[in-house]
């Protein structure tokens, strides 16, 4: 990947290389402004917004009375407790989901790259459960743990496991565990698709020099497939995770919270939108941004996969 | 220029000492702002664009609905409210305008639970938007609302009709002497009691002694952490002779009776008066585990009858108002959803028109039979007809009279946050009373120092 | 090097008929052990979606008995979704603003990664970081300011109002997703091109599309059911049954009162909505196939 290539044209006479080079920026500036303009015009705007709304305090007892306050609002947020709880929450959340929906969906990924009769089924099945709405999704897992009435707890019961007469979201641990299988289960089909087209791209030849050479299947597993397939999984992975660090549906339906389960975003969400601390809620919303934001910079800088190389690209 | 004159001086007014604007009240203009700026994507300038607060102008009082400007209202006005599940509120739109010939009324569903109906609330009239002319507001927004001057002073309209309607439901609409809404239907929590396995309850004492008798006779409420076991807690503890703010705004919840009632809750949990469960339920679950028969009582609001009478429960089960504290009297919260007129409504005549329609006793009648909603005008509830679709409305009547509004506050959110939060913890096993009581005192007290 | 272009753009092309004549890759060998993981995977996957299933042929008192197979099985819930006709108006928006969002986004973005990944352009660093960005801001803090620009302006309550801001949101995740599979593209394919006097346009028109078309599927169904599912924004954004769509459209579904979920016929709109999806990867499926065929062609 860090190889450099010759710049297209480059070996085209005519023109002079600056010509070209001009050229193709031009190009590249005018491929590239549909989409960055139209995001600076939507998503920059609200953002620049809620940056101001969080320098000011607006009165929540008297109507048009407000005060700018600086950095007021992320001192306390971050000297208080709840931030930092929530803080530690999501992150335990999103490690955990995150972790096991790559394993997850790099294992899903082979399986769907297998060639065998009924693959296609496979891959129409594997792929449902992202296709459920998330707010049913949290119902479904909701009434799949109910005491007594649940698939889950029902079963464990009948079988005479343990945990059929735990009440899985009123204990904590248990509620975690809920809320993760639930992102696990709805998310994991996205990591294994993103995965499973890196592994396509991998040429059939590299595999069959391996063969050649005698490696086992899981060897060359280990030493070329995963290799190469980094840059799928490291994608799969930033946006999993911005995804998991910004987490609300599911702690918001299935324990509103409770039991070590409230996420940034739900700080935010409490105080920006039940109690109106329109301030408040606003530095939350930044922090939780700013989280999110150096959590992927450092994955781009770090982690590797081609976009650290175009990042690195820098000309 | 335009842009500022164009938003009322209105909300500046009731602030003098306003020193820039709220969120809200500068939207509109800060949106054209926002759109301007889009265009030329600088979001610094747009900041500044926002910095500029209007200066305070000359104050008058908020616009006051009139009782008269009725007569002459026509043309069209919108209701915004959340999921119109009984069908009441369409319903009663459509009757007010086949009733009224002038004025052609429609109902909006602005927000699917009650969350949401109030953000999309607020945000329209922060926004200053004229899309609804009235709100149904849940009784515990009145406060807020009132304060932030989103709503016509309705105080001419219910003292008008303030001799039809049950008084604890016209309280739920005051706030500093004026009221803000008009009460359309009430609410209070019943306990449903299977008559096989368990008597009517009197107080609270007996009924969890039953349930802890057998395992098939435990009591089902919401429990989970949101604003149900708020309600569920200050049943108790009002009827135990607690509360949360006295008269003067103090808060008084620092007391005997809170550490009673909820080493009472947590007794009731370990013996098993109330499943663990109770901890994952909010009304509908509570109601789904009620239905499968294994329980013996259950606390939900009244619409749950008509639903059970469709099980195979029907007919097995008994309706309560909520029990007594032993030794002291029964009390409740009052639950239920107001008429508010938005300030910014453009038909304020017919909006007023609407809710003298929607609170007339002949209404209020339909709003039991029709809807099976607790109706706010005292004598429908001795009607025949409305007993005949509500055999228990007596035992609500006596539920609405004895049931007492929560915490009266524009921080009410966070007011009950720190209630149901800290009770959660309490029965949940993670914090002892004492300290859960004193959090909650403190927490109170820090939301009333809100800005 | 012309040859080896020749080659990777017919077979990703892909003539999909061959394909099951030939003996796929790893046919014969599939081992026991993977046949286990195949069923635990679709078990893992199915398992909820039958739970939905179940409950969406439930009425009434059944649905609080918790039976794992119903005793009663109806498909009233399905009546009713489809005898609702904001459902199907409902439906229809969702269509049109899945398939526009999508059908945009892939251009957009595809011209976006294209420049990112192949051409010279300054600050691509700053670029990728600020595109990123896009999509980690909490989304409750952007509708609000969303829906008063839209008031403003005329696109509240209208599927265009809801197109823009979902495309907006799509974009970051087809642009990094594109641009990581033009990456992978060997350079010396458009080399050849260039060699045969193609424009840098023209490359990416002939050579580079062709060749990621498994990435612009995968990306298309990602894009779409992100579209498809999202909520928050449209439910800030509209309040009428002609913009609302499916998701919104299914929390607005009535019980008999506040409190009351009507879980059978939302489980049943559940299941409902996901046909489309269904019927997506299917279409999908045979590109994503032609992909990997393409391996499998050589070997």
């Amino acid at each position: 990947m860090a190889v450099k290539f010759l710049s297209p044209g480059s070996g085209v006479s005519g023109r002079g290389v600056n010509g070209r080079d001009r050229a193709e920026r031009r190009l590249a500036v005018r491929m590239a402004a549909p989409s960055l303009v139209l995001m600076a015009l939507v998503a920059a705007v609200p953002i620049g917004y809620a940056l101001w709304l969080s320098l000011n305090q607006y009165s929540v007892r008297t109507a048009g009375l407000s005060r700018f306050v600086g950095l007021e609002n992320y001192v306390s947020a971050l000297t208080g407790p709840h931030w930092w709880a929530a803080f530690g929450q999501t992150f335990l959340f999103a490690g955990l989901s995150v972790s096991l929906e790559l394993v997850l969906g790099t294992a899903m990924a082979l399986l769907l790259n297998l060639a065998f009769r009924g693959r296609a089924l496979l891959r129409t099945v594997v792929l449902l459960p992202y296709a459920v709405v998330t707010v049913v999704s949290a119902i479904t897992w909701e009434t799949m743990f109910q005491p007594n009435l649940g698939l889950v707890t029902n079963v464990l019961s009948m079988l005479g496991l343990p945990g059929g007469d735990v009440v899985w979201l009123g204990e904590r641990g248990y509620a975690m565990a809920v809320i993760v299988l639930a992102d696990i289960w709805k998310t994991t089909p996205f990591a294994a698709l993103i995965i499973l087209a890196g592994l396509q791209v991998i040429p059939a030849e590299t595999y069959e020099a391996a063969e050649l050479d005698g490696a086992s299947k899981w060897q060359a597993f280990i030493g070329i497939t995963l290799p190469l397939l980094r840059p799928a999984i490291v994608l799969a992975a930033i946006f999993r995770t911005m995804d998991a660090l910004r987490v609300f549906d599911l702690p918001f339906v299935l324990t509103r919270g409770a039991n070590g389960t409230e996420s940034m975003s739900m700080l935010a969400y409490t105080q920006l939108r039940e109690n109106r601390l329109v301030g408040e809620g606003s530095a939350l919303s930044i922090l939780t941004f700013l989280t999110v934001m150096a959590v992927s910079v450092v994955y781009i800088r770090f982690a590797g996969g081609n976009i650290r190389d175009v990042a690195k690209e820098e000309q | 220029m335009d842009l500022i004159r164009r938003s009322s001086a209105f909300q500046e007014d009731t602030a003098p000492l306003a020193t820039g604007t709220a969120p809200g009240a500068g939207n509109q203009r800060r949106a054209r702002t926002a759109a301007a700026v889009a265009a030329a994507v600088a979001v610094g300038l747009l900041l500044s664009g926002c910095g500029g607060g209007a200066a305070p102008q000359g104050a008058d009082q908020p616009a006051a609905a009139d009782p008269a400007s009725a007569d002459s209202a026509a043309g069209n006005l919108t209701v915004c409210g959340g999921k119109d599940a009984s069908g009441i509120y369409k319903g009663t739109t459509e009757a007010f305008t086949a009733a009224n010939g002038k004025v052609t009324a429609k109902y909006t569903e602005i927000g699917a639970t009650t969350d949401e109906a109030r953000t999309q609330a607020v945000q329209r009239l922060e926004g200053k938007s004229t899309e609804c002319d009235i709100f149904l507001t849940d009784v515990i927004w009145t406060s807020e609302f009132a304060s932030q001057g989103w709503l016509l002073d309705q105080t001419k309209l219910v003292e008008a009709n303030k001799e039809r309607l049950i008084p604890s439901t016209v309280e739920t609409t005051k706030y500093e002497d004026k009221y803000w809404a008009s009460p359309f239907f009430t609410n209070a929590g019943l306990i449903y009691y299977q008559k096989d396995k368990v008597a009517k309850p009197e107080t609270w004492q007996q009924l969890y002694s039953e349930a802890a008798r057998a395992p098939g006779n435990s009591f089902v409420y919401q429990g989970k952490q949101y604003e149900g076991l708020t309600v569920n807690f200050l049943e108790m503890l009002y009827s135990a002779g607690g509360e949360v703010l006295d008269d003067k705004g103090e808060v008084r919840i620092d007391s005997p009776e809170s550490r009673k009632v909820l080493d009472f809750m947590v007794k009731g949990l370990k013996e098993g008066s109330a499943d663990r469960a109770v901890l994952t339920y909010n009304e509908d679950p509570a109601r789904l585990a009620y239905e499968s028969g294994n329980f013996g009582y259950q606390r939900n609001w009244p619409h749950v009858y008509r639903l059970l009478n469709a099980t195979p429960l029907a007919g097995t089960f008994g309706v309560a108002p909520l029990p007594a504290w032993e030794g002291g009297k029964a009390s409740g919260v009052l639950g239920g959803w107001n008429l508010a007129i938005s300030a910014h409504s453009t038909n304020k005549a017919a909006a007023v028109a609407f809710i003298n329609f929607a609170t007339t006793p002949d209404w209020q009648k339909h709003v039991a039979m029709d809807f099976s909603q607790a109706p706010v005008n005292e004598d429908a509830y001795s009607d025949a007809g409305v007993l005949a679709k509500m055999p228990f409305a007596t035992e609500l009547l006596a539920s609405v009279k004895g049931a007492k509004p929560r915490p009266i506050s524009p921080v009410y959110p966070q007011i009950s946050q720190a209630i149901y939060k800290n009770v959660y913890a309490v029965l949940s096993g993670t914090a002892s009373t004492e300290d859960a009581v004193k959090a909650m005192a403190g927490e109170i007290k820090a939301a009333k120092a809100s800005f | 090097m012309s040859i080896l272009t020749a080659q990777r753009t017919t077979t990703a092309q892909a003539p999909l008929r061959k394909a099951p004549k030939r003996r796929l890759r790893g046919e014969a060998k599939l081992h026991p052990v993977v046949w286990v993981f195949v069923v635990a995977v679709m078990g893992f996957s199915l398992i909820p979606f039958y739970w939905l299933v179940n409950t969406s042929l439930k009425t009434g008192p059944s649905l609080s008995k918790g039976e794992l197979f119903p005793s009663q099985p109806t498909i009233g819930n399905y009546l009713a979704v489809f005898q609702n006709p904001e459902f199907l108006l409902a439906l229809r928006n969702s269509v049109i603003i899945a398939v526009v969002t999508t059908t945009v986004a892939l251009v957009f973005a595809s011209f976006a990664a294209y420049a990112l990944a192949r051409l010279k352009m300054r600050r691509k660093a700053l670029i990728l970081t600020l595109i990123l960005s896009v999509t980690t801001f909490p989304a409750i803090a952007i509708a609000a300011p969303i829906f008063s620009i839209w008031r403003e302006i005329g696109l509240y309550d209208t599927l265009l109002g809801l197109i823009i801001p979902k495309l907006t949101f799509a974009l970051p995740l087809a642009i990094y997703t594109l641009t990581s599979f033009f990456r992978e593209i060997p350079r010396e394919l458009e080399e050849s091109a260039y060699m045969d006097g193609a424009t840098p346009f023209m490359a990416f028109r002939k050579v580079i599309l062709p060749l990621a078309v498994p990435g612009l599927a995968t990306t298309a169904i990602l894009v779409f059911i992100s579209v498809w599912n999202e909520f928050l924004l449209a439910v800030t954004l509209t309040t009428s049954p002609e913009a609302r769509p499916v998701p919104v459209a299914i929390a607005f579904f009535s019980g008999t009162s506040e409190f009351d979920q009507p879980l059978g016929t939302i489980s049943a709109a559940s299941v409902i909505i996901t046909v489309p999806l269904v019927i997506l990867v299917l279409l999908c499926q045979r590109r994503i196939v032609s992909g990997m065929t393409a391996g499998a062609v050589k070997g």
